[in-house]
């Protein structure tokens, strides 16, 4: 390509930098359009049972998608083992509720931090792709699982009925809500007020100038994996106690309808932009979408099948809203 | 250092990952050959066989894969591609297995301009979209198989397929093996396997030296999704039955079996025959974890430790981390990596 031909791309890409926040715009409307045509027109969508059934499925995707959040904004593109590690964390909490359910939250909580953290070395320290890291990841969680569980579902002992208090509801609402929305809060925070946070943007958004910078690159994207473990296990203890039977069934699609929520919020896919907020939104957007197929009684393939459009059709309006370096 | 040191280093550093997929595969062949020797496990012929058959089942699914990564980019979606190649076969295939193979190839060839031309000219991450790509797929793949296992009626297709040639191939063996020879040439001996090698080592340089990055990145990924729907397509025939299942094992296994090929995460590295020596090495280990009853999970930790591995010894930073830890810290290297990587390459868990 010549030397003109390149500028006239590069001014038809700025041009197309401008027109999409046009489009952006106008396609959200259209989803909320349409989200709303079929809150009215699905039957039983607006009733309070299926609200609070929203909520509750919005509570353990939305907890692993903060964490998702995270690892998106640091520029590390998306972890694929966080489903496992769901799964994974679930069984050990059931496992370890024999000891008592505080030390059980604790050490799960621990557990899913170290998943998340040991992740986040291998990433950060070496500049190993995290697509990659996490793939072998999830695979090595599978093995660890079946191996030490001898294949065997998990279930709670006998005489511990504790843990059930995290699968009630509290006031009517699920409790997994609270701790989505108090978690929510928290990381939201720490992303933007603490110097760890502004770090993660900054390394999202130009990871050779935070090296230039000095941030301790290392630290920051371990920071992040173990961020994401943390809030995956806080995830993997409410699944623990609702299912009240662990095994790597409990993987279900979490991974992909996490990645799904950070994306719808906003989140971008290549780093520096996005909030736990926003994904908080994506979430509530996510679950909503999948009750509402599922109240319209479309199959299990129709509901991936849309997750997946969503997440093209936003990939690619982020894309190409993205201004050209 | 001299320049020179500095040269002959990165010349030793390449020969020796070149040689590296030959090596695994030697080493992996010695220890199934010589296995009845140290242990009370026999090795026979019908055990090379399987070794070819598992070839079959995933080797171009890595060859394609293996394609898109040399050219910079990742195909997320290949492992619902292979699902849905098999189960379009297996519904379009029950009067003649060949409309079903082509009906699957058809499918993929769409797969693969859409995908293709949507990276190429939205200039976005390949993982993203291929990852909605790998969504759409397998919803699509739930969809038309009603969300059950498909038989196929036609089993005598599938006993043709895998009736043993010269005691160790079958058609479906050699239409593998025969297509990575085919793969060989064409990247080795056209401007084919030089060009996706350029546009997946600098893109950008690319372009300006006159190469249509755009139709090569549309032309790879139609490669990729019919490198996964082929083997998926004659799997099921083989198998007589078509599953929509969610599992990530085949793209675990490409992606392994490509990266320990030699194919480099960072674009503009890797051969049909690295791959190809990768494949078998994977193969070879199935089969011997068969033949010795090892229970399912150990494929599981060794194939995905075997990833994490390489993709650290792959990884474009390691040289510079073991230069800052091991001899000197340098002011302008990360200061605070120190005590914390220090740990050994834990292998990306802590589930012990």
């Amino acid at each position: 390509m010549s030397a003109p031909a390149v500028s006239a791309f590069q001014t038809q890409l700025e041009r197309l930098g401008r027109v999409p926040d046009l489009v952006l715009s106008a396609a959200l409307l259209a989803v909320a359009g349409l989200v709303v045509y079929g809150a009215v027109s699905t039957e039983g969508f607006l009733t309070v049972s299926n609200l609070k059934a929203i909520l509750t499925a919005t509570a353990f995707v939305g907890i692993i998608a903060i964490g998702m959040t995270a690892i998106m904004i640091s520029g590390n593109l998306f972890s694929l083992s966080l489903g496992q590690t769901a799964a994974v964390t679930a069984m050990f909490f059931l496992y370890s509720l024999q000891i008592s359910l505080g030390a059980a939250i604790v050490l799960t909580i621990l557990l899913g931090c170290a998943i998340g953290a040991i992740q986040g070395v291998v990433v950060g320290a070496w500049g190993a792709n995290p697509i990659i890291v996490t793939i072998g990841a999830a695979s090595l969680l599978e093995g660890f699982a079946v191996w030490i569980s001898h294949g065997h579902s998990i279930l709670p002992p006998d005489n511990a009925t504790s843990y059930t208090h995290l699968a009630r509801p509290l006031g009517g609402i699920p409790f997994g809500i609270y701790v989505f929305f108090v978690l929510a809060i928290v990381v939201d925070v720490l992303l933007r007020a603490t110097r760890f946070g502004r770090q993660t943007y900054l390394m999202g958004e130009n990871r050779r100038a935070a090296r230039a910078a000095a941030l301790p690159i290392t630290l920051i994207t371990t920071g992040a994996f173990a961020l994401a473990g943390t809030c995956t296990a806080i995830a993997g203890v409410l699944i623990g106690a609702t299912s009240a039977n662990g095994s790597l069934l409990l993987t279900g699609t979490y991974t992909y309808d996490a990645i799904a929520a950070a994306l719808v919020g906003g989140t971008a896919v290549t780093g520096g932009r996005g909030s736990v907020l926003r994904t908080v939104a994506g979430a509530v957007l996510i679950a909503t979408v999948s009750d509402m197929l599922l109240l319209r009684s479309y199959s299990t393939g129709i509901q991936i099948l849309v997750k997946g459009m969503i997440v093209l059709v936003v990939v690619l309006l982020m894309g190409v809203r993205r201004r050209p370096r | 250092m001299t320049v020179r040191d500095q040269v002959a280093k990165v010349r030793v550093g390449d020969a020796a990952r070149e040689a590296a997929p030959y090596l695994i595969l030697v080493v992996m062949v010695l220890v199934m050959a010589l296995l009845p020797s140290f242990s009370a496990y026999d090795v026979r012929t019908a055990n090379v066989y399987n070794v070819f058959q598992n070839f079959a089942s995933l080797g171009l699914v890595a060859l394609a894969l293996g394609m898109t990564i040399m050219a910079g980019h990742f195909d997320l979606s290949v492992s619902s591609m292979y699902l849905l190649g098999g189960m379009v076969a297996v519904l379009t295939g029950e009067h003649s297995a060949t409309a079903g193979i082509f009906a699957a190839l058809g499918v993929a060839v769409v797969v693969g301009l859409v995908q293709g031309t949507l990276i190429a000219r939205f200039a976005v991450n390949s993982m993203p979209v291929t990852l909605g790509g790998y969504l759409i797929l397998l919803g699509l793949t739930y969809v038309i198989g009603h969300s059950k296992s498909v038989s196929y009626s036609n089993y005598q297709v599938g006993i043709e397929l895998d009736k043993p040639i010269a005691q160790i191939f079958s058609i479906r063996s050699l239409v593998s093996l025969g297509l990575f020879v085919v793969a060989a040439f064409a990247l080795h001996y056209t401007r084919l396997g030089r060009d996706v090698r350029a546009i997946g080592g600098d893109s950008r340089a690319s372009r300006t030296a006159g190469l249509r990055v755009n139709r090569l990145v549309v032309a790879v990924f139609v490669v990729s999704a019919l490198g996964a729907a082929l083997p998926g397509a004659l799997l099921d025939y083989s198998l007589a039955t078509a599953t929509p299942t969610t599992g990530l094992d085949v793209l675990t296994f490409s992606a392994t079996a490509a990266l320990i090929g030699g194919v480099s995460l960072a674009g503009g590295r890797g051969s049909p025959v690295g791959i190809a020596a990768g494949v078998l090495s994977l193969s070879i280990l199935q089969e011997v974890l068969s033949v010795v009853a090892a229970p399912s999970y150990v494929s599981s930790l060794i194939t995905g430790g075997l990833l994490v591995a390489v993709t650290i010894l792959w990884a474009p930073e390691l040289s510079h981390w073991l230069k800052t830890v091991g001899l000197i810290r340098r002011v302008d290297d990360e200061p605070l990596a120190g005590p914390e990587s220090a740990r050994p390459p834990a292998a990306g868990t802590g589930a012990a």
